[in-house]
């Protein structure tokens, strides 16, 4: 069963079609893949599906068996996705633990009234949810650093942070954008222990952007690949990864140098 | 029987565990008895040295403090910028003296009625927020809170170029506060309590909330967070301060207000205690208020360079100390820390290796 659907999903910016028609459907339980070159639309999916942009009329998407399309964000996360941001867009001024307490936002078992009138009530709320993030944090390995501001931590640390308060969130759909970019291969491989351990955990289903090809290769059970907002391939990495149009996509056209030449004469004399 | 007994012991045990919570509750509010208790006696102490003046000034800070931690949650928490906040202080002094003057309301009721008053005004000086950002949304907070003045400053009604005069003092049980003495006592307690609730209010998810939205807008709308609300939200409980602070300014001997204590100045005036104070640091109002109303004071004699002062010390403050003060103090407890963890786990591992 999909659990995560998209048909005809579109976006324009201005004349640029940077999704077009996309159908795409995301089994329950597995680990999908998007890939396909820069621009490719990769990252406006995700933002689509998120809610950050508006999809094109006549596009839907659907999850868990309900239309979110037209919702904002914070509905869409509280439906059950969560995600994390290539340039991860971290709580840079709020501590480690204050991060993955946003995350926990929306199960957060308090309202206004009570914040107001009793805080006693909201402290001892607070002090379990601060356990359950610790364990969270121990989790991912940050325990140590609960307490500094994110902004001190080192690039690797960053990416499991954007990670936990994510999945802080509780959430049956996890969205990973590039999360490995930047890692060196042994943190890389941390990184993706950790991800099949979270999913193990919580039962994810998870949707994974990824330019590293040994991340998608070794753990996506499907790859959807894109190029200009539209779908090129689908199917096992295995087959994705031998599919011509793909290649041509991802790697470029063999091509010798007289073409070469003749491109290059081609956008010179067409002004561009 | 042995049922019954254990039923009762039960119940007792409950009835136990309850009164702890209740002491519980107690024990988180003693700190603020006490220093309410120990702020008491300060206008004898004052007066002993100094003058009724200083107890005047005293007021004239409780009620900076009042403005100042609200404009902290919409400006330091929740990282909106306004600077309408002196049109909503200026909305909460006229509507409590008007219905007072000519409904002949008690202070008690007028107070209240100005402070929602300002809190709905709030509402439509956040609206923009919802849509706007940065020097956009500091554009149009500005004009609406200018507007709120020119319309005192141009109908008679509201008081236009002669003020409103002659504004009861608030009364209870034949008690009034019509001396800067007696009126301390109501502006340090609504002080305190406007500082307690925005304890509560930020040490919370909602705190929590705004300081993500302060952080990164997308991001905290992914996580949850109902952006459009939450900025509200912000905006409106800002607001209530500026109406309260608005409400006691206005009735506090000699009970008289002017557009002119609304004017722009003001505002930057408000800022700079917030920014020196620290941005988002509940007792950075508290710290920028005293300062700067001190500073303001003893240099009252060079009135006419304050303005550049004032706008200079800004400058320099967002460039050389853009954590203000509580921010300074802050980041050295939160250093020393990490120090100490840091040498904790040093000599930790250095146990290890002695171990192996």
């Amino acid at each position: 069963m999909a659990l995560l659907e998209t048909r005809q999903l579109s976006k324009n910016f201005g004349g640029l079609r940077a999704i077009a028609d996309l159908d795409i459907s995301v089994e329950t339980g597995s680990i999908h893949g998007l890939i396909g070159p820069n621009g490719s639309g990769k990252s406006t999916f995700f933002n689509l599906v998120t809610g950050i942009y508006w999809a094109e009329r006549g596009s839907t998407v659907i999850f868990g068996g309900r239309d979110i399309t037209s919702l904002p964000s914070h509905r869409i996360g509280a439906m059950g996705i969560a995600r994390t941001f290539q340039l991860l867009r971290l709580f840079q001024e709020m501590s480690v633990l204050e991060n993955v307490m946003v995350g926990h936002h929306m199960h957060v078992p308090y309202g206004l009234f009570t914040t107001i009138l009793n805080s006693g009530h909201v402290e001892r709320r607070d002090a379990v949810i601060r356990e359950e993030m610790m364990d969270l944090l121990s989790f991912i390995g940050l325990a140590d650093y609960a307490d500094m501001p994110a902004s001190e931590l080192s690039g690797g640390q960053r990416r499991l942070l954007s990670l936990g308060r994510a999945m802080a969130m509780k959430p049956r759909l996890l969205m990973l954008d590039e999360p490995a970019a930047g890692l060196s291969p042994v943190n890389v491989d941390r990184l993706l222990d950790i991800i099949m351990r979270l999913k193990d955990r919580y039962g994810l289903t998870i949707l994974i952007v990824e330019h590293i090809l040994k991340v998608v290769m070794e753990t996506c059970s499907t790859v959807t690949v894109l190029d200009y907002g539209r779908k090129i391939g689908e199917g096992t990495p295995a087959t994705v990864k031998d599919d011509p149009a793909v290649i041509e996509a991802c790697l470029g056209q063999e091509m010798n140098d007289d073409e070469v030449r003749a491109m290059l004469h081609e956008g010179a004399s067409s002004g561009r | 029987m042995r049922d019954g007994l254990q039923a009762t012991a039960l119940s007792v045990a409950s009835m136990f565990s309850d009164g702890v919570g209740k002491l519980n509750r107690i024990h988180r509010l003693v700190p603020w008895l006490v220093v309410f208790v120990l702020l008491l006696p300060v206008p004898q102490l004052v007066t002993i040295g100094l003058s009724d003046y200083y107890v005047y000034l005293i007021n004239k800070i409780c009620i900076f403090i009042l403005l100042t931690v609200g404009l902290n949650i919409v400006k330091g928490f929740c990282g909106q910028v306004t600077v309408g906040h002196v049109g909503l202080y200026a909305i909460g002094a006229v509507s409590s003296t008007l219905l007072s003057i000519h409904l002949g309301l008690s202070f008690w009721v007028s107070f209240p009625l100005g402070v929602l008053l300002a809190g709905l005004a709030g509402i439509v000086v956040g609206l923009p927020s919802v849509r706007l950002e940065g020097a956009y949304l500091a554009l149009a907070t500005l004009r609406l809170g200018e507007s709120v003045r020119i319309m005192i400053a141009v109908t008679p009604f509201l008081g236009s170029s002669t003020g409103l005069m002659l504004i009861p003092s608030p009364e209870i049980m034949g008690f009034v506060f019509d001396s800067f003495q007696s009126y301390y006592y109501l502006v340090m307690t609504a002080a305190l309590v406007g500082l307690y609730l925005s304890f509560s209010l930020l040490r919370s998810a909602t705190g929590r909330a705004f300081m993500a939205i302060r952080e990164d807008v997308i991001a905290a709308g992914v996580h949850g967070i109902d952006v459009p609300r939450h900025k509200l939200l912000a905006f409106v409980i800002s607001a209530l301060y500026a109406g309260a602070a608005g409400a006691l300014f206005a009735h506090m001997p000699p009970g008289y207000i002017h557009h002119n204590n609304f004017i722009i100045i003001e505002m930057v005036t408000l800022l700079l205690m917030v920014v020196l104070g620290g941005i988002g640091h509940i007792w950075g109002g508290v710290i920028g208020a005293i300062v700067v109303t001190v500073i303001y004071d003893q240099t009252l004699e060079y009135y006419f360079c304050q303005p550049l002062m004032f706008g200079l010390s800004m400058v320099l403050l967002v460039m050389f100390m853009p954590q203000g003060i509580g921010g300074v103090i802050d980041r050295s407890i939160s250093t020393r820390r990490f120090i100490a963890l840091r040498q904790r786990r040093e000599a930790a591992e250095g146990q290890d290796h002695g171990a192996a």
